[in-house]
C-alpha cells in the first residue's frame, strides 16, 4: 500500500474552503474519526507479526535512502530547451524520474545470482559548482554531518502536519486513517534521510555517475563535451571524493525545431567518440499546459530534501495566493522519453559500471587483505613502519589516514573497500557489505580514523539487520548494542555530528522494530536513546516518542495474559505523545495516540492517570471510545424525553453506521468481557453541532464527565 | 541527586494492575523532613512509570527465586523497584537514585505490615487499603 504521503498540490489551498461552515466544531468530527481508528487499533493489534505492506513501506524507505547518487552536469544550451519548457533545468526535470526507475532492474550479487529489482532508484544531485546545488559539495568533514539539517526536516514537517490537521477536521473518517498512523513518521524518516551530506567517511553522497548532456543546439558539440568532462573532473570537489566516476553522455534533441537526421548524425559521432555510454533524449521544446492533448502533470520527487521542500513549498504558498496554478506539465512524450533514458542509463551502464568495480575491488583488494598473504603484508607493514618512517617527516605511523582532512584518498585501499561496501549496499548485496564492512572496521580502527569506525559500525549493523539473519541474544549483546554504542558515542562526542547519530539510531530502530519479538524492545530502548540526544526540535521529538510507543506495541505476550509484551509501555509512550502533539496544537496526532493508549487505562483506579487522561481527553478534543455507548444511550434517552426535536439521534441520521456501531460495541464486548464500567459518574448531555456529514447540521449528543471523583490518597 | 530533594512514591499494586495504596513521601535521611517534593507534573508520571514498569516484572518475576527483584525498570532518571509477593501482589518504589539495600529493608518490613493486613479476617485480597502505617517504615530506612 502506497500511502500518499506528500499532499497533493492543492491541499495547500485547502485552508481557505475548510472552514465554510459556520458551525464547524473541533468535536463533531472527532466522533467519526475517534471510533474507526481507536476500533481498528483495538482489535488489529493483536497479530504476532506487523502487516505485509508496512514491512515494505519502512523497507523501501530505507532501500531508497542508499541508493547510487548520480549528478548531472549540462551546457548552457540544454537549459534553454529546458527553461523554454517553464522548468528551471534538466536536472529538475529528470530527477523525479529517477526515484522509480521504471521496470525491473537486475543487478548480479557477488555469488554470481542475479537478483531482480521493481524498485530500483538513483538519485540526481546537481553537479558539483554548477550553480543551485553547489552548497551541496562544500560539506568536507564532520561538520556536515551536524544537526543543521534537522531543524529544516522539524519545520517541514510542522507543515504538512498542519494541513494534515486542517484536511482531517474538514474530511470524513475513511480518508484520515493514512494521516494519523505512520505515515508522518515515515515521511519524517525520509526528509531525514533525503538530504545525505558529503562527507569523508561514507561514500554514498559521492556520485556513481555523472551525466553531461549538451543539445542539438550546440554549435559545438563535441568540443563542448569534452569541455564539460573537463570542468566536471576539475571542480571543486573535496579531495576524498574518487572522480573515476562513469560518464554518461545525453544529446537532447529539440523534436519541435530541429532536424533529427541532423542529431542522428551527431549522435553517431558521439558513440564512436565515447563509447557506448550515450543517449539520444528526444524532447519537445514547447511550453505545455493542462489543456495540451497529452499533458501529464510533471511527477513530484518524493525526496526533496528538507530545504528545497520547504523553499517550494513556501513559494508554492506565494503563488497561490496570487490566484495562480503551479502544477507543472510536460508532454507524454517527453515523459516516456525520460523514463526511457534512465532506465536504460541504469540497466545498460550505471550497474554494469558497479558490478565490473565491485567484482575487480573484491578480487584486488579484499581477497588480498583477508587472505594469509594480506594479513603477513599489513602485518609487516605496521611491524616495520615504527622504525622506518620515524625518520619521514610525514606522520608517526605508516596509515594511509590523512589526519589534517580526516579522510583517506581516494586511491588508498581502505578508502576503495569502504567504496565497495557501500556500493554492494546499494545494489543491496547485503551479505557482501556486511562481511567488507566488518574487514574495513579493524582497519579504520587500527588507523584511529574515529569517524571512519563509526560509519563502519554504523553500516555493519544496518547490513547485518538487512540480511535477515536471525538475531540471537548473543549478536544483539556483542554486536548491535556494542556497535550501536560505540558508533553514537564517536558521532556525538567525538565529532558533534548529531546527524550522523540520529540517521544511526533512527534506521537501526526500524530494523529492529521489523525483527519484532524481543528486537522491537531493543528497538524502544534506541529509540529513546535517540530522543536522549536532544537535538530533534519539538515535532520529531514527538514523532519519535509515538515511535517509541510503536515499538513497544509490536512486542506481544504470550498467551491469554499477554505475559512478556509491553503493551503498558507502549501505551504510556503514547500518551506521552499525545502530551506533545497537543502542546503543538495537533490534535488529530493527540486523538490518535490516545486512541491507542485508552483502553490499556480504561478503569484504571490510578487518580493521577485517570485525571490526567481525562485532561488530555479535553484538550484534544477527543472523545473516548467507550463512552460511545452511552452516547447512544441519551441520545436516544433525550429524544425520548421530548428533549429536543432538533436532536437527530446518531442512528437515525445514518442506518449503516448505527448497525456498523452496534457490532463494534459486540465486539468491544467480547473484547473486554467481564469488566467492570469505570467509575460512577454524572453523566451530562450537551448539545454539539454535528456536520460529520457536511450536510445541514443536525445536533447530537455526547457526555461528559461533570466530575471525578477525587479521592485523596 | 541531592539529598533533599529526593522524594519517594510508594505503591501496592494488585493482582489486576489496581493500585492497592499509595504514598508519596521524602526522604528521612541527611535532615529530611518526608515531604515529597514531586512537581504537579511528576505525580502522574510516577503513576505511569509505576504501571508501565509492570511489564518489566512480569518479564522478571519468572526468570527469579527472589521476591525482592531490585531495580526493574528505568525512566529517564527515575527507578523503578519491586518486591513481589507470594501472593503476585506488587510492591513499588519509584525512586531517582538507585540504592539497593535500604529499599530491600523497607520492602521487607513492609511486607511484613502486609502479611498482617492479609490477616485481617475483613480484608480480602486486591482490596484497597487505608492504613497509613506503611508510612513509618519509610521512616526507618529511607
Amino acid at each position: 500500500m502506497a500511502v500518499p504521503l506528500d499532499l497533493p498540490p492543492r491541499s495547500l489551498s485547502a485552508m481557505g474552503t475548510s472552514k465554510a461552515s459556520p458551525m464547524y466544531n473541533l468535536r463533531s468530527s472527532v466522533v467519526s474519526t475517534g471510533s474507526t481508528t481507536s476500533l481498528a487499533s483495538l482489535f488489529a493489534g493483536t497479530g504476532a507479526s506487523l502487516p505485509r505492506d508496512i514491512v515494505d513501506d519502512i523497507k523501501s524507505v530505507i532501500h531508497h535512502a542508499f541508493v547510487p547518487h548520480i549528478a548531472v552536469h549540462v551546457s548552457q544550451d540544454v537549459n534553454e530547451i529546458i527553461r523554454e519548457k517553464g522548468l528551471p533545468d534538466l536536472y529538475q526535470l529528470i530527477r523525479p524520474y529517477g526515484e522509480k526507475v521504471q521496470g525491473r532492474i537486475t543487478a548480479r550479487d557477488s555469488q554470481g545470482s542475479s537478483m531482480p529489482f521493481e524498485d530500483f532508484a538513483v538519485r540526481g544531485r546537481t553537479a558539483p559548482g554548477a550553480g543551485t546545488g553547489a552548497g551541496q559539495w562544500d560539506g568536507g568533514s564532520a561538520e556536515a554531518m551536524n544537526s543543521e539539517e534537522l531543524p529544516l526536516v522539524d519545520e517541514l514537517l510542522d507543515l504538512h502536519l498542519s494541513h494534515a490537521e486542517e484536511l482531517i477536521e474538514t474530511s470524513l473518517a475513511a480518508e484520515t486513517e493514512h494521516h494519523t498512523g505512520q505515515a508522518f513518521y515515515l515521511l519524517y524518516l525520509r526528509k531525514l534521510l533525503s538530504g545525505f551530506p558529503v562527507t569523508p567517511h561514507e561514500t554514498f553522497a559521492h556520485p556513481v555517475a555523472c551525466l553531461i548532456a549538451i543539445s542539438s543546439r550546440n554549435l559545438a558539440p563535441i568540443d563542448t563535451l569534452r569541455q564539460l568532462y573537463k570542468t566536471g573532473a576539475e571542480m571543486d570537489i573535496p579531495g576524498y571524493v574518487n572522480k573515476e566516476y562513469l560518464r554518461y553522455y545525453v544529446l537532447v534533441h529539440d523534436e519541435d525545431n530541429d532536424d533529427i537526421q541532423k542529431s542522428t548524425a551527431l549522435f553517431e559521432q558521439m558513440k564512436r567518440h565515447f563509447g557506448l555510454h550515450c543517449h539520444l533524449l528526444r524532447l519537445r521544446s514547447s511550453l505545455c499546459i493542462v489543456s495540451d492533448e497529452d499533458s501529464v502533470p510533471l511527477a513530484k520527487s518524493e525526496w526533496l530534501p528538507a530545504s528545497e521542500e520547504l523553499a517550494e513549498l513556501r513559494s508554492r504558498q506565494d503563488d497561490e495566493i496570487e490566484g495562480e496554478s503551479t502544477s507543472r506539465f510536460i508532454h507524454g512524450s517527453d515523459e516516456s522519453a525520460i523514463k526511457t533514458m534512465i532506465r536504460e542509463m541504469v540497466a545498460q551502464s550505471v550497474i554494469p559500471f558497479m558490478e565490473r568495480n565491485i567484482a575487480s575491488w573484491n578480487d584486488q583488494i579484499l581477497s588480498r587483505r583477508k587472505g594469509l598473504g594480506g594479513r603477513m603484508l599489513s602485518f609487516s607493514r605496521r611491524f616495520l613502519s615504527s622504525t622506518a618512517t620515524r625518520s619521514t617527516t610525514n606522520s608517526a605511523t605508516a596509515s594511509n589516514f590523512d589526519l589534517t582532512t580526516n579522510s583517506y584518498d581516494p586511491i588508498t585501499p581502505e578508502a576503495q573497500m569502504r567504496k565497495l561496501a557501500d556500493w554492494a549496499f546499494m545494489l543491496r548485496d547485503w551479505k557482501l557489505a556486511y562481511d567488507v564492512y566488518n574487514t574495513i572496521r579493524s582497519d579504520f580502527n587500527n588507523d584511529k580514523a574515529w569517524l571512519h569506525v563509526a560509519g563502519a559500525q554504523e553500516m555493519t549493523i544496518i547490513s547485518l539487520l538487512l540480511t535477515g539473519q536471525a538475531i540471537t541474544p548473543k549478536l544483539r549483546a556483542d554486536t548491535i548494542d556494542v556497535y550501536l554504542d560505540a558508533a553514537c558515542y564517536s558521532y556525538v562526542t567525538r565529532f558533534r555530528a548529531f546527524y550522523a547519530a540520529l540517521r544511526c539510531l533512527l534506521v537501526t530502530v526500524e530494523l529492529l522494530r521489523l525483527a519484532g519479538g524481543s528486537s522491537a524492545e531493543l528497538a524502544a530502548k534506541w529509540a529513546i536513546r535517540s530522543l536522549d540526544l536532544n537535538v530533534q526540535p519539538t515535532v520529531g521529538k514527538a514523532l519519535i516518542s509515538q515511535r517509541v510507543g510503536d515499538c513497544y506495541a509490536v512486542r506481544q505476550g504470550a498467551g491469554s495474559g499477554g505475559w512478556g509484551g509491553r503493551r503498558r509501555k507502549a501505551a504510556m509512550w503514547h500518551i506521552l505523545a499525545a502530551e506533545m502533539w497537543i502542546r503543538l496544537g495537533k490534535f488529530a496526532q493527540a486523538r490518535h495516540c490516545i486512541d491507542v493508549a485508552t483502553p490499556r487505562y480504561s478503569g484504571t483506579e490510578f487518580v493521577f492517570i485517570r485525571r490526567f487522561l481525562e485532561q488530555l481527553n479535553l484538550d484534544s478534543g477527543h472523545v473516548d471510545l467507550l463512552d460511545l455507548g452511552s452516547l447512544k444511550l441519551s441520545g436516544e434517552k433525550e429524544a425520548q424525553n421530548g428533549g429536543g426535536e432538533s436532536l437527530v439521534d446518531l442512528a437515525d441520521g445514518d442506518g449503516d453506521v448505527q448497525q456498523q456501531q452496534r457490532e463494534r460495541e459486540k465486539e468491544r464486548e467480547k473484547g473486554e468481557d467481564g469488566e467492570k464500567p469505570r467509575f460512577d459518574r454524572k453523566r451530562r448531555s450537551i448539545l454539539i453541532p454535528q456536520t460529520v456529514n457536511g450536510d445541514a447540521p443536525g445536533m447530537m449528543t455526547m457526555t461528559m464527565d461533570e466530575s471525578f471523583d477525587d479521592r485523596p490518597l | 541527586m541531592a539529598g533533599s530533594s529526593t522524594s519517594y512514591y510508594f505503591v501496592i499494586i494488585g493482582t489486576k494492575d489496581n493500585p492497592l495504596y499509595e504514598a508519596e513521601f521524602g526522604t528521612f535521611k541527611q535532615g529530611g523532613d518526608g515531604v515529597p517534593k514531586f512537581r504537579e507534573e511528576q505525580r502522574h508520571m510516577n503513576q505511569f512509570i509505576a504501571h508501565s514498569s509492570l511489564d518489566c516484572i512480569e518479564d522478571l518475576q519468572w526468570a527469579s527465586k527472589e521476591m525482592y527483584l531490585k531495580a526493574v525498570d528505568k525512566f529517564n532518571n527515575t527507578w523503578v523497584s519491586c518486591f513481589l509477593t507470594g501472593g503476585n501482589i506488587k510492591l513499588l518504589l519509584v525512586h531517582d537514585a538507585r540504592s539497593d539495600e535500604p529499599i530491600r529493608q523497607f520492602f521487607t518490613d513492609v511486607y511484613d505490615m502486609y502479611c498482617k493486613t492479609l490477616m485481617n479476617p475483613f480484608y480480602e485480597v486486591n482490596m484497597a487499603i487505608r492504613s497509613q502505617i506503611f508510612k513509618a517504615a519509610a521512616k526507618k530506612y529511607l
